[in-house]
């Protein structure tokens, strides 16, 4: 009898042993903190206001969103005003009304949303800023170092149209929309190379609007007058292919070097093998994506900060892709990224 | 309707000195570039401004065509964009690049004819039923397509001749857009339909209770402008490699009404011809090459396009004062 009490005592203390363990080891596979991050993102609100989704960038990263969007429960609206800055007002207007836990937002200039975006921050509602900034800062901006990259362009150029064996000391500047944020922060940064690089002489700096036909009007004009050009240098590799296209009706391939920059979708790489374009700087829109991603799970994580009260910065990456390394990863296609 | 007696003369006369104002500008500003700018007068440098102008003016032949007849095309940039991009997107299936470009020239003859039947038949006035149908001709095409800018195959061999290819040295795409007005001078002057196109632009009224068969012609003349803008967007696609659809949203529709308009055509319809969509067109070349030159900033370069064909309005207006005699109901 005593036996089988004892027998009966072992037994229940290993069984509530055990169950101790199972609950022990439940303990063990949840993830530190992921309940909290599932509980900080779940049912959160986002709103997008890009310039417009037609871009092979905002594909890119919105692709990117949505996957995270579905699989951590927040929900990502788009509202595209397709490069109408009025729609964009009344978008980013609409936006605000709606009070959405976090207004991510590309600006189509430096002025135009920049005190909605001020009104957005005191209405409370944060405000992730991607690669377009605002003259108003917010809580985050990820995109582009533009004044790193008009160093870059230049100092491409710099590299081919000065020295003793360069053809000429002629450039060119295509730029896109003048009061485009990247445009003028690429300025400084080109100013900043002009001023190193005294001998380079700027012949044309004119707006092709981003548009590939005006991109190969102001070039062809510009290499009547100056046949023997050495250099180019634009902002978007979409719209830079009229310039190639413009140098190559001109027979002057080998003579002008073309560099600009672009999100690193394969029509880019396309352009560098087909002898457009010379060098893309490549901002690589999907990991800007990714880093983006990681902003908006931060900024929906922190419910009880206050809308405006940190301000951080991400730089994304830039790769020169030439035509040895238009391959790969720097030559991104949509399906690649589902 | 021109050709009958004293108010044709008269029509005649307001025709020409639009005219010559215009040209009388053109000339004056390309004596003064051929001076003071060097390579302006170039062989390379005449023959990039008109290569230039080729979209603009071969879409232009097309806006003048309707406005003579008291019309108006809101579409052509839409139907530009959208006629090529949808031919690019159906031969990324592997249709041959070729057959996609008519199958693309058939869906923008349908939308032509579906306008004109709009205008012509539901009577809506053409103004709002082209910037209707250019709005949801644009939105579909946006919505199919996804991205903004469509690349046309690499390797067609006719496409590449357009874009580079040249006949006698001077470029396809300034053949192509001489080629598009000839054939639409010789049609309004010479042609049955041409003259009718004339009557129903003059007085809509009259020539249907003539008996002209005016809602055929109305329909007829946008399939043929709708047929011309996707010409000039396969220019474009030839020289650029590509076609951008966001060039809808730019100002180009109303480049082509300017020029139009500036050569003298008047909106009420019934006056003018290619020869005036030719001298507005030379106009804006002359004066877009030289400011690129110059270097002009984008802002400075609107302002005096602006103050320079405001100039030639106003010029045109102390020559030929309106009054009740001269204007028509309809002028705007």
């Amino acid at each position: 009898m005593k036996i089988l009490k004892k027998c009966l005592l072992a037994g229940m203390a290993a069984l509530a042993l055990l169950g101790v363990a199972q609950v022990a080891s439940a303990q063990e596979t949840d993830q530190v903190g992921r309940a909290a991050y599932l509980d900080g993102v779940k049912g959160k609100k986002v709103i997008f206001v890009p310039i417009s989704q037609g871009m092979d960038l905002n594909q890119a990263w919105v692709m990117v969103w949505q996957r995270h969007a579905a699989r951590y429960g927040f929900t990502l609206e788009v509202r595209d005003p397709n490069g109408d800055t009025n729609a964009g007002i009344r978008a980013m207007q609409g936006a605000i009304a709606e009070k959405p836990d976090l207004i991510i937002v590309q600006n189509p200039d430096v002025q135009t949303y920049a005190r909605l975006l001020k009104q957005a921050q005191a209405a409370g509602i944060k405000v992730l800023q991607v690669n377009m900034q605002s003259a108003t800062q917010t809580d985050s901006y990820v995109g582009n170092d533009w004044i790193e990259m008009g160093r870059l362009e230049m100092g491409e150029l710099a590299k081919h149209c000065t020295g003793p064996n360069a053809v000429s000391h002629k450039v060119v500047w295509l730029a896109g929309v003048q009061t485009g944020a990247a445009n003028i922060y690429m300025r400084t940064g080109i100013d900043e190379v002009l001023k190193a690089n005294p001998e380079l002489q700027l012949v044309s700096d004119q707006p092709a609007d981003y548009i590939s036909e005006k991109a190969r009007q102001i070039t062809e004009t510009v290499l009547q007058q100056h046949p023997d050009l050495c250099g180019i240098m634009g902002i978007w590799d979409n719209a830079e292919v009229g310039a190639g296209a413009a140098v190559a009706a001109a027979g002057k391939q080998d003579q002008v070097t073309i560099v600009t920059n672009g999100a690193g979708a394969a029509t880019g790489c396309e352009s560098i093998k087909n002898g457009l374009l010379d060098v893309i700087f490549n901002f690589n829109a999907p990991i800007q994506g990714e880093i983006a991603a990681q902003q908006i799970s931060e900024l929906l994580q922190h419910p009880d900060r206050k809308a405006g009260s940190e301000k951080t910065i991400f730089f994304g990456p830039i790769t020169r892709v030439d035509k040895t390394n238009a391959t790969g990863r720097n030559c991104w296609k949509p399906e690649d990224i589902k | 309707m021109p050709g009958s007696g004293k108010s044709d003369d008269r029509r005649l006369g307001f025709k020409a000195s639009q005219e010559v104002v215009v040209v009388a500008i053109s000339v004056m500003l390309f004596v003064v570039f051929s001076v003071t700018l060097n390579n302006f007068l170039s062989q390379g440098n005449i023959i990039a401004i008109l290569k230039n102008v080729s979209i603009l003016g071969t879409l232009a032949v097309g806006m003048g065509f309707i406005v003579v007849g008291r019309g108006i095309d809101l579409t052509m940039v839409a139907v530009m964009v959208v006629g090529v991009a949808f031919s690019i997107w159906i031969s990324s299936w592997g249709i041959d690049f070729t057959l996609a470009v008519i199958c693309g020239a058939i869906l923008v003859a349908a939308i032509g004819l579906f306008t004109g039947v709009m205008v012509a038949i539901a009577e809506v006035p053409p103004i709002f039923a082209t910037l209707a149908i250019a709005s949801s001709v644009y939105g579909s095409g946006r919505i199919v397509f996804a991205s903004d800018v469509l690349y046309a195959p690499p390797d067609i061999a006719w496409l590449k001749f357009v874009g580079n290819g040249s006949v006698l040295g001077i470029p396809m795409s300034v053949v192509i857009f001489g080629a598009v007005a000839a054939l639409m001078g010789l049609f309004l002057r010479k042609t049955r339909f041409g003259r009718l196109v004339y009557a129903t632009g003059d007085n809509p009224n009259a020539a249907r209770t003539t008996g002209l068969p005016t809602r055929p012609i109305i329909v007829t003349q946008y399939v043929i402008s709708a047929l011309i803008a996707f010409t000039a967007g396969i220019i474009m696609t030839g020289l650029v490699t590509g076609i951008d659809t966001r060039l809808y949203n730019s100002s180009l529709i109303y480049d082509v009404l300017l020029v139009v308009v500036l050569g003298g055509i008047g909106l009420s319809g019934g006056q003018g011809g290619v020869r005036n969509v030719i001298a507005g067109t030379i106009l804006v070349g002359i004066l877009t090459n030289g400011m690129t030159i110059l270097n002009f900033s984008y802002t400075s370069q609107n302002l005096i396009k602006s103050v320079i064909l405001l100039g030639a309005l106003a010029i045109d207006a102390i020559i030929n004062p309106r009054d009740e005699q001269t204007s028509q109901s309809g002028d705007i």
